[in-house]
């Protein structure tokens, strides 16, 4: 790809971009969010049509008007957000678009054997006919590099691959990446996270602000060197320096707990002040844990103490009441309403309390959400912005700010940091640890262990759905939580 | 707001065009009536549109219409049929029949977890159903009962015609009423959230099955008064009133820019809509043509009733798609100045 500029309204997302991918080969391509990574693989794959600039394949230059065009060319793009239809089976997603017939009728058991080949050829051995909505997330994943190769590609992007894969199933990913490799397949990786680049990546290309900032070759790509390049500023110190922590006072009692789809009850303290890491491989119950102290659904039995208060989480109003408040994993879903302002989204939980209560008082509302705005840094053009078109770093900081606008005494943080930027990332940590020093106790969850170690004043691992230990941070280390959350 | 703009100018334009073609159009009678009728109609637009706002849908709106007005006939009609209660006891007991089917399928919808289009489509025909048998499938006249006042009296009188009929100063209280809750209120803006993103509201503690079944009851007591208005104004009561209104308030929200995938709307889009298409809806009696035929008479062409179907149906069609065209248009505008901005 040379020169590849693509403007869109107010921004110009990509100027005179160059990338160059040689057969068999992973490149890393790393960014901020909005860096203008996804819109160069838009581009790549056919799904957006650049302003200016040539795409060569194989030395002669291509014109790619549609996805289609992209795909004949051997160009396949696996989404972060993975996109199967769940209603159907292995073998109509991987033939979806492409069905093969025989005198005008779906020649199922062809698609059956053609799609147990391309299973086998990404190692996942799983009957064909196992509907894609039942999968985990990391065999969605394969699929979706399955469906990918039965296209015949030769250049595969993956964008964020790892995002929602557990820890094993990321191992495996990267093994076939390594085959593919060896195939002769070229790939683009798109990642924030520094450890796999390192070990993945040939080459590493970094933009920043939608242009070239640097390219450099395995050896020379040091985690230092390439955060400094995608923020332009040395980095030396996401995290907030380490505090001893001692606590005075239990905030939140969690007793015997048990979620619904479990048998164990679960049991642990809060000390007020404190920053309590949840580390765990995806499916530990570490979100289902939380969901269940805020009361989207309610414990089968057992219950929490606020204070001195006793109480059985029954919905998310009974856990606002008493102050226990969350910043759920999926805000787009659960945490924002992006068809509406910063301000709005930062008044909703609370509006209904503000004097009086028959009129809306707008000025009060936007006083509100202009200190959260002030406070939290929110990167928003105007109180009045729809949080639908803001970025992901700023829209996890609109969900903070509707609950710290609202003075909360428990705060539980589940993955507050996916799919933000890191210059953003280490923001959201400051603030974080700020609150804990102001006495807000914070749950913390996070599947990035590094973050855990640099945030958590205890951490807690959990492992089917159990709680497996929990430990002081200065009695921890990496390999001990991953020891742990895998069960040894 | 630019939306509800383009749609204004489009009535505005209307209302020149069929003036043009008979100055009738903007007589003192067929404005007081195009009032009242729009009256009417909005009542019931503004109800169905708080429940589209929250993302669902009210389908038995017609029949409640329907079984209201059967109610009144039937309880405080003075002729064949009735019962002879005075008219307030009608009136009260229909409004309170529409309040509890409101409740019922507002319940069944909020915490049954019913689907709001299956439970509302039941309602289209069971209510309608009730108000047959209630009336042995014929129709009840109001006789010479003052209750035929109500559509056709008001305040402010020249003549024998009142400036501002009842229906229309009902519709002006259901308007205020209606843009104090949408726009003023926390229920308001729950409703807003509910239909934004009804996940994210429920994670924000907002009270979502409370909201969304306040949000039904208002669409069926609407449908009650509404009722009222209407069985007055056409002085008997019998089983094919109110047949389709429910899609004609679906339809006068949608042209006022009320979204169907919830979360969007205004008080002022839902007056245009509905003045939309009441304003059609007269305009195809009002509508003449004059020519010369063969012979050199000069001769008329009207419309008949029965290309109201038509005519309505093609008038909701160009709104939305003018609508999407204007917003493709906007786009390429806003992206054409960018690029000339940016080289």
């Amino acid at each position: 790809m040379r020169g590849i500029t693509k403007r869109y309204p107010g921004v110009v997302a990509l100027s005179d971009v160059s990338l160059d991918v040689r057969r068999g080969e992973v490149l890393a391509v790393m960014g901020e969010n909005g860096a203008g990574k996804s819109t160069l693989m838009k581009i790549l794959s056919g799904a957006v049509m650049p302003d200016a600039g040539v795409i060569e394949v194989d030395g002669k230059p291509v014109v790619l008007n549609s996805i289609t065009d992209a795909t004949a060319l051997g160009i396949a793009l696996v989404h972060q957000e993975l996109m199967l239809a769940g209603n159907l089976d292995i073998a109509a997603n991987i033939f979806l678009g492409a069905e093969e017939s025989r005198f005008g009728m779906l020649d199922k058991a062809a698609m059956h054997r053609d799609s147990g080949k391309w299973l086998d050829r990404v190692g996942l051995r799983i009957s064909t006919r196992t509907l894609a909505g039942t999968l985990t997330a990391g065999q969605m994943q394969m699929v979706e590099i399955a469906k990918a190769l039965s296209h015949n590609a030769r250049i595969l992007i993956l964008d964020e691959p790892t995002s929602s894969l557990s820890h094993s199933e990321s191992e495996k990913l990267f093994d076939i990446i390594g085959e593919l490799k060896a195939q002769g397949v070229s790939i683009i990786y798109i990642s924030h996270r520094m450890e796999e680049v390192q070990r993945l990546a040939d080459s590493v290309s970094v933009l920043r602000d939608g242009k070239n900032v640097g390219h450099m070759v395995r050896a020379e790509a040091t985690k230092e060197k390439i955060v400094s390049m995608m923020v332009g500023r040395e980095l030396n110190n996401w995290y907030p320096p380490r505090r001893s922590f001692k606590g005075n006072t239990i905030a939140l009692k969690v007793e015997n707990l048990q979620v619904v789809g479990t048998r164990s009850p679960v049991s642990f303290d809060l000390w007020q002040g404190e920053i309590l890491g949840f580390a765990g491989l995806v499916g530990a119950g570490r979100t289902e844990l939380v969901e269940t102290i805020f009361g989207i659904t309610p414990p089968i039995a057992g219950h929490v103490e606020l204070g001195d208060k006793r109480f059985t989480p029954t919905s998310p109003r009974v856990a606002i009441k008493r102050g226990i408040y969350l910043a759920p994993e999926d805000r787009k879903r659960n945490g924002l309403v992006l068809g509406m302002s910063v301000t709005k989204n930062i008044s909703l939980p609370d509006i209904g309390n503000y004097l009086p209560r028959w009129m809306l008082r707008s000025g009060t509302e936007l006083r509100v959400a202009q200190r959260q705005i002030d406070q939290l840094k929110i990167k928003t053009p105007t109180p009045r912005q729809l949080v639908g078109m803001l970025s992901g770093g700023t829209q996890q900081k609109v969900v903070l700010g509707k609950w710290l606008a609202m003075k909360p005494k428990v705060l539980i943080l589940d993955e507050p940091t996916r799919g933000v930027d890191v210059g953003a990332k280490a923001e959201i940590y400051r603030q974080i640890r700020e609150l804990a020093d102001a006495g807000i106790s914070i749950i913390f969850v996070s599947s990035e262990m590094e973050e855990i170690l640099g945030m958590a004043d205890r951490v807690v691992i959990m492992r089917d759905r159990k709680i497996a230990g929990i430990y002081p941070r200065d009695q921890v280390s990496q390999e001990i939580i991953a020891a742990r959350m895998i069960g040894e | 707001m630019r939306r509800e703009l383009g749609m204004a100018v489009a009535v505005a334009v209307i209302c020149a065009f069929l003036w043009y073609s008979n100055h009738h159009f903007f007589g003192q009678y067929n404005v007081l009536d195009l009032l009242r009728t729009i009256g009417m109609l909005g009542i019931l637009a503004i109800g169905s549109s708080l429940v589209i706002i929250t993302g669902g849908i009210d389908l038995s709106v017609g029949a409640i219409v329907c079984l209201t007005g059967v109610l009144i006939a039937k309880l405080s009609s003075p002729s064949t049929g009735g019962l002879h209660y005075p008219i307030w006891v009608g009136i009260s007991v229909a409004l309170l029949v529409a309040l509890l089917i409101g409740l019922f399928q507002g319940l069944l919808i909020t915490r049954l977890g019913l689907q709001p289009f299956i439970v509302t489509l039941g309602g289209l025909m069971w209510i309608r159903g009730i108000a047959e048998v209630i009336i042995n499938g014929r129709t009840i006249s109001f006789g010479s009962s003052p209750f035929n006042n109500l559509a056709n009296y008001g305040l402010l009188s020249i003549g024998h015609e009142a400036i501002f009929s009842y229906p229309f100063l009902g519709f002006i209280a259901a308007v205020l009423l209606g843009g104090y809750l949408l726009h003023m209120t926390v229920f308001g803006r729950y409703l807003f959230a509910i239909g934004g993103n009804r996940d994210a509201a429920y994670y924000s503690g907002l009270p979502v099955k409370r909201v969304e079944l306040g949000a039904y009851i208002i669409s069926a007591l609407t449908a009650g008064i509404s009722g009222i208005f209407y069985a007055s104004f056409i002085q008997d009561a019998g089983p094919t009133v109110g047949h389709g209104y429910e899609l004609y308030a679906i339809a006068a929200a949608v042209i006022g820019g009320v979204s169907l995938r919830g979360g969007e709307g205004t008080i002022v889009g839902v007056i245009i809509g509905t003045s939309m298409m009441e304003v059609i809806n007269n305009g195809i009696t009002m509508f003449q043509w004059h020519y010369h035929n063969s012979k050199g008479h000069l001769r008329t062409f009207h419309l008949g009733t029965h290309w109201q179907d038509f005519i309505t149906g093609a008038v909701i069609l160009l709104a939305v798609i003018f609508d999407q065209l204007t917003h493709f248009l906007n786009r390429r505008k806003r992206l054409k100045a960018q690029a000339a901005k940016a080289a």
